[in-house]
């Protein structure tokens, strides 16, 4: 289609709408930047130094804290993923029922994220009805604990909860691209249903499987709030620990070494998955 | 075989459902039925249901705590942040989405940036620069929080509907002599009108729910629902109190979510987030 050569005006038009966001969080960056290295200080005297950098690598609660909260990421995604993908591929091709399951499975979209995390404390909790009905079933003696639980569960079930409806819109994109005569082809060729799936379907999806689960993985990785109601008293997650550290006991620089951290694998992500997405697209230049 | 096929399909349809049902609906239920738990017959173990069911929690929460004026707050901010951000995003949209800027590419990723970037580090250190100014603890300055955490998705969608637009029938108009502004109204605005729509929802729903930012920057000045509800679930956690709360977060959004069903189509949100 033949568009238009971008004039003068053209470009000032882009400014309110990228101006706002660069000035924004173009000035958050460049402070938490500035204040991991002490400049701009509000504590004390102001001065470049690497010290807070030593001060947080040398410290092992904020290495856990690191670990942690790349692991609820990184489990999350996965888990997001694994559930949302078989009901993408039984959406595709409509029939009777469909409209009400998918309306029903995009419910959790429009609950907000800490209304989710309490909609599963309650479940999960002590006394909760998951505990109740596995021991009336005589599967466990005693309840589980999976609230609060050391290694993080009811942080990825609440995450999994919450983000199905939203990798499953992305995925439901990337499938309805794939052209029905490329399945009918395979399937004239003999392929069975495992293969068209290794085969065809997941690699055409590829770009929006990478997409979601990147979206999923920050998403869980930068969390603040449903790890402080349903996360292990320790380790908190990296975002907890940043906010505690620096409105708790007021030690900004060190909050911003933290805050630099989980910009700097955030973005290292990101550009890991534009990367991949690159290569399986095939727009290597 | 090909009617084999339809029955499997039936039965897989009602299954997922009732997985569907239970795994969306039962954490609804048990809030509903925590929310009803009348105070003078509490509800514990081993009791599956409650034995009496009143309003006294709702009533409780409507008179003794914030929550109206934390509704008030909420619902007042998000209007606001849809308007200014459309404002913001239509002529941004316009040139990302008809006309041959250099770097577009650069420019639609960068545009994800307050979504990609964590929540709790912009609203950290944002709220430095907003004290610099004098925005922290204003209703402005909540008002510009919000509208940052929406616009993303504001001139994604609508980007993807500006493009989504025949040159032909631009053409057609300014052949026959249309003018600037009778292109913006009668063809322009038309016929994004599906994304604005829908662009309209997600930065309302996004304002809702926003917690970090306005956890940081508004309380205790402004509370909204969602900063009112982490203290309900903080150290001091009150069960009935929090399922009230939520529930009356949930409510609007799930109406809005059957209105909006026809809107919400899988394309809209892949084409604003399909690809950084």
């Amino acid at each position: 289609m033949e568009r238009k050569k971008a004039s003068a005006v053209d470009y000032l038009l882009l400014l309110p709408g990228i101006g706002f966001i660069v000035i924004f969080i173009g000035s958050s960056i460049y402070i938490t930047v500035a204040q991991s290295f002490g400049l701009l200080s509000i504590t004390g005297k102001s001065q470049f130094t690497f010290r807070f950098w030593e001060e947080v690598f040398h410290d092992k609660e904020s290495l856990d804290s690191i670990l942690f909260s790349l692991k609820i990421g990184l489990l999350s995604s996965v888990a997001t993923l694994l559930c949302a993908f078989p009901m993408a591929l039984f959406l595709r091709k409509s029939g009777p029922g469909k409209g009400l399951l998918s309306t029903i499975i995009k419910i959790p979209q429009f609950i907000p994220a800490l209304v989710a995390a309490f909609l599963i404390i309650n479940l999960i909790s002590y006394h909760g009805i998951v505990n109740e009905v596995l021991m009336a079933l005589h599967i466990i003696d005693k309840p589980l604990r999976m609230l609060n639980d050391k290694f993080g569960w009811g942080v990825v079930l609440i995450q999994v909860w919450k983000n199905i409806p939203f990798v499953l819109l992305i995925l439901q994109g990337s499938l309805a691209s794939i052209r029905d005569d490329t399945v009918d082809a395979a399937k004239n060729l003999g392929a069975g249903a495992f293969s068209i799936l290794m085969r065809i379907y997941i690699p055409l999806a590829m770009p929006g499987i990478l997409i979601s689960m990147i979206l999923m993985f920050i998403k869980a990785f930068g969390d603040f709030s449903i790890t402080s109601v349903a996360g292990p008293a320790y380790p908190p997650s990296i975002a907890l620990r940043m906010r505690n550290t620096a409105t708790l006991f007021q030690e900004w620089d060190k909050a911003a070494v933290l805050g630099v951290v989980i910009i700097v694998i955030t973005l290292l992500i990101t550009w890991l998955y534009s990367r991949l997405a690159d290569f399986v697209t095939g727009d290597e230049k | 075989m090909n009617k084999n096929r339809r029955v499997l399909n039936r039965i897989l349809t009602i299954f997922f459902i009732v997985v569907q049902i239970v795994w969306v609906g039962l954490p609804i239920l048990m809030a509903v039925l925590w929310s009803l738990v009348d105070p003078d017959h509490p509800w514990s173990f081993p009791n599956v249901f409650p034995e009496y069911l009143s309003w006294a929690q709702w009533k409780y929460v409507f008179n003794y705590t914030n929550i109206l004026r934390a509704l008030k707050t909420s619902y007042l901010l998000a209007p606001c942040a849809v308007l200014l951000s459309l404002l913001l995003s239509l002529p941004t949209a316009y040139v990302l989405g008809r006309k041959n800027v250099k770097g577009k590419k650069f420019f639609q990723t960068l545009v994800l940036l307050p979504i990609i970037m964590p929540g709790m580090v912009v609203a950290l250190f944002l709220s430095r620069v907003f004290a610099a100014f004098h925005l922290t603890q204003s209703f402005f300055g909540l008002v510009l929080a919000h509208t940052l955490m929406g616009i993303p998705y504001m001139i994604r969608v609508l980007t993807a509907s500006f493009e989504a637009i025949p040159q032909d029938i631009i053409d057609a108009a300014e052949n026959l002599g249309a003018n600037t502004w009778i292109k913006i109204k009668d063809i322009l605005l038309p016929m994004v009108r599906p994304g604005l729509l829908s662009g309209i929802v997600f930065v309302f729903t996004a304002s809702i729910e926003e917690f970090n930012l306005t956890f940081i920057i508004g309380t205790p000045t402004f509370e909204t629902i969602p900063t009112i509800l982490y203290s309900f679930l903080g150290y001091n956690f009150i069960r009935t109190n929090a399922s009230v709360v939520a529930l009356i977060m949930m409510i609007p959004n799930i109406i809005m979510l059957f209105v909006v069903e026809r809107l919400l189509k899988s394309d809209y949100l892949s084409a604003s987030l399909g690809k950084l």
